[in-house]
């Protein structure tokens, strides 16, 4: 089995963008929260999100044509971290002809605008027409969920098999896993793998908040996401994208990349409850934690910090943290367990993807990130949550999980890279 | 890697609910195709669709009050797990712990209809156009939670993991045939690596509504039809397989339908030539080659002289060739499990080492095929 490590990084999140502003935003403790500006949300009863700033779309457009129009925003976010990862790994589009590309994204966003021509219209079918002539700038009804992978894989020429997983908030992790997979086996021997989302338009922040899993805490966004603290309300919706360069150990070695971490293992798992709550007693996300250990051959004890999936909704974090201790034993209390969603808010397909790079991140600037607005104490919650401040990392191990609406659990496991 | 068997197959289709049933049908030269139910195709290239008659989610779900937060999609997809994992005469906690049962599956774009998607805009529009204001005022205090459970593109799959008890590795891919092909193939490795001792893996699609149609139309799945006159029919179903190590199965008794000898799969570059990237895929399997074909061919005829080209380059003439989506229509995120459940029915009525190729050759970059071996 191939050792697969990771060469290149890009990401853009609501605390900043580009691999060190973010991870700036991050060790610095500061929230990505704020009043929504992406539409007119001031009827929503949530009207805060973590809206990714200073995207340069005119810049983007200019280097990837064939995205030009695209109405789909979780397309120019997965572009914008792509394109960094591949640069800050040193690959160019003639580097990437065997590679495997696995993205991970979310749903495809309707777009109402068009959805209120038909609907509204006395003749639907008229109306139809209307739309499939290109009467609606020859934009699409939906983005398909491909096309994202579409455009990168045409445009840095990656033939090694395009895969796109959709499996909600555990998407990001589980492509970055699977990528590792590919890799570790021999299928290929560089990948890229990461993913991008937004909800943050009127079908997702209306339809999260109809589930009751977003904080209404309008009045005060940078502090309405609250992970682990006795008093949260819920999770506050974000948007972002991470890639990861993947390479085998080998194939890095010989070009002499700069390695910034390894990846040791990954699980899987699904809870088999329901569609819209954790199993109470955590059991999928034990199991995925425990695929991840054995996959990685470690034992709960090797395990030096945790990058927790610590949405800020009541059920979750309870969950998590009893999966948690369950898995690692007396260990779990030793151990710093942050919250990268305390800033960044819920990226929904990309945050295991940008949880991720944070992991990564910890392990290469030998810093754990804090968990924001925990003051506090939850009885259930009773781990180290880094709720004081940035602190040193001088473990070799991190621990991500990624737990998805609808049951899909993932969890990776990073190594400090030792030849 | 071990060797992977089908055990079981479940399919949910416009010919029938059996694999047996659909391939009688094709023989018979019977189609689904017919003017859609629901809607006026008339501002579409295509004038057809392929529609499931008559189906009874409840007789397929095991919690009837669940019926109301599932798509149709998503139905199609638990019906036809169920009827695969039945099929194998697996029972999951028994037969194999639910940690130990993996699964993989494809879904589709654009699965609601208009009907369904309508009272998201009925009170937040105004002459024709989309009032976010009006949206967050009125509609989000009518239009009911559920909606989102309809939308997510994973929940298919995610009930099917709910209704058959399934924990293991898995994973949801979109949208398009060739992702489904690589829901196939993750089950099987995930067999063979020996990562789960069983697998269920398969997809499901409706593409017999007005949006799926502005849809295909936008994205260029209905262009033959435009130009000449002739395409593709979209279609709805679902069809999953039960994928398993031989040994094991064999040690339980389980029915073999087939061995899943070997796979291949290829990214189509833009402007490539299709006949060159279907060649890729084929070639590694051609030899001994196969008696039957699984054709993708459908009424898209550059997909069928391109799959043609492959095939006579390949030196493949096998004297069984059976083209399903002629006659089910394009199931799209589930036609590959289709393809593959057909070759499987096929291989379990063969002698023993007769070989099944099926293809899944369809939009979208990803291309794939399968060789099945009677077992």
């Amino acid at each position: 089995m191939n050792r697969v490590v990771v060469t290149g990084i890009g990401v853009v999140s609501p605390v900043g963008n580009g691999r060190s502003g973010f991870w700036r935003g991050l060790v610095g403790g500061r929230s990505g929260i704020g009043p929504l500006t992406l539409f007119d949300a001031s009827t929503f009863p949530v009207r805060i999100g973590g809206e990714v700033k200073g995207l340069g779309l005119d810049g983007l457009a200019a280097r990837f044509p064939k995205a030009r129009g695209e109405r789909d925003r979780k397309v120019w976010l997965g572009l914008a971290a792509a394109e960094e990862s591949l640069t800050d790994a040193g690959l160019a589009a003639g580097d990437l002809c065997a590679a495997a590309l696995h993205v991970g994204v979310g749903l495809e966003v309707f777009f109402l605008e068009d959805v209120a021509r038909l609907a509204g219209a006395a003749d639907p079918a008229r109306a139809a027409g209307v739309l499939v002539d290109g009467a609606a700038d020859a934009q699409p009804l939906q983005t398909p969920l491909d096309r994202l992978g579409q455009l990168l894989g045409d445009h840095y020429g990656i033939f090694g098999g395009r895969y796109v997983n959709c499996s909600a908030c555990a998407a990001g992790a589980m492509v970055i896993g699977e990528a590792a997979e590919r890799l570790r086996s021999g299928e290929a021997d560089v990948a890229l793998a990461g993913a991008a989302d937004s909800m943050l338009n009127p079908l997702g922040v209306g339809g999260f908040g109809l589930l009751r899993v977003l904080s209404a805490e309008n009045d005060r966004p940078q502090e309405a996401c609250r992970p682990f603290d006795a008093t949260r309300q819920g999770t506050v919706l974000g948007e972002g994208a991470a890639f990861v360069v993947l390479e085998t150990l080998q194939r890095a070695l010989r070009r002499g990349a700069r390695i910034y971490a390894e990846v040791l293992g990954y699980g899987c798992s699904m809870d088999a409850f329901r569609v819209s709550d954790p199993e109470p007693s955590g059991r999928g996300a034990v199991l995925s934690m425990t695929k991840a250990l054995a996959d990685a051959g470690l034992r709960p004890g090797d395990i030096d910090c945790a990058s927790a999936h610590g949405t800020g909704t009541p059920k979750n974090d309870a969950v998590e943290t009893a999966a948690i201790k369950e898995v690692l034993g007396g260990r779990a209390r030793q151990i710093p367990v942050h919250a990268v969603k305390s800033m960044t808010g819920h990226m929904i397909a990309a945050s295991g993807a940008v949880e991720a790079v944070a992991a990564v991140l910890t392990l290469a600037e030998s810093t754990v990130p804090p968990t924001i607005n925990l003051r506090t104490p939850d009885p259930e919650c009773d781990l180290d949550y880094v709720a004081d401040g940035p602190r040193p990392m001088t473990g070799r191990t991190v621990l991500s999980n990624s737990f998805g609406f609808g049951g899909q659990n993932a969890t990776l496991i990073f190594g400090r890279h030792h030849t | 890697m071990g060797g992977v068997a089908i055990t079981g197959v479940g399919v949910v289709t416009p010919l029938g609910d059996t694999p047996d049933e659909v391939l009688r049908r094709i023989k018979a030269g019977e189609t689904a195709a017919r003017r859609p139910t629901g809607f006026d195709p008339a501002p579409f290239s295509c004038p057809s669709c392929a529609e499931i008659p008559d189906f009874r989610p409840e007789r397929h779900v095991p919690e009837p009050k669940a019926v109301r937060l599932m798509s149709r999609d998503t139905l199609l997809a638990v019906a036809a797990a169920g009827l695969a994992i039945r099929d194998a005469g697996v029972t999951v906690g028994e037969t194999y712990p639910g940690e130990g049962v993996a699964l993989y599956g494809a879904t589709g774009m654009a699965g609601l209809p208009l009907a369904e998607v309508a009272p998201l805009v009925t009170h937040a529009a105004s002459d024709g156009r989309f009032d976010p204001q009006r949206f967050g005022a009125v509609t989000l205090k009518r239009v009911r939670p559920v909606l989102s459970f309809k939308i997510l593109s994973n929940m298919p799959i995610c009930f099917v993991s709910i209704f058959a008890g399934l924990q293991g590795p898995n994973a949801v891919y979109n949208p398009w045939e060739g992702q489904g092909a690589h829901a196939i193939i993750a089950g099987a490795r995930a067999v063979a690596r020996g990562r789960a001792a069983c697998a269920l893996v398969g997809g499901c699609d409706v593409k017999t509504h007005e949006l799926a149609f502005v849809a295909l139309e936008q994205h260029g799945v209905f262009r033959p039809w435009r130009e000449q006159g002739a395409g593709a029919v979209p279609g709805e179903g679902a069809a999953f397989l039960v994928l398993e190590d031989e040994q094991r199965a064999r040690a339980r008794g389980a029915p073999l339908y087939a061995r899943l000898a070997d796979w291949r799969t290829a990214t189509a570059p833009s402007g490539h030539s299709p006949a060159a990237t279907y060649e890729n895929v084929m070639a590694p399997l051609a030899s001994p080659a196969p008696g039957v074909l699984i054709s993708a061919a459908d009424g898209e005829s550059a997909r069928a002289e391109a799959e043609a080209q492959a095939l006579a380059a390949c030196g493949v003439r096998p004297a069984t060739r059976i083209a399903p989506k002629r006659h089910v229509g394009d199931l799209f995120a589930a036609a590959a499990a289709l393809q593959v459940t057909l070759a499987a029915a096929i291989a379990r009525s063969s002698p023993a080492g007769a070989r099944v190729l099926a293809n899944a050759l369809g939009f979208g970059s990803e291309q794939a095929a399968f060789l099945l071996e009677a077992v």
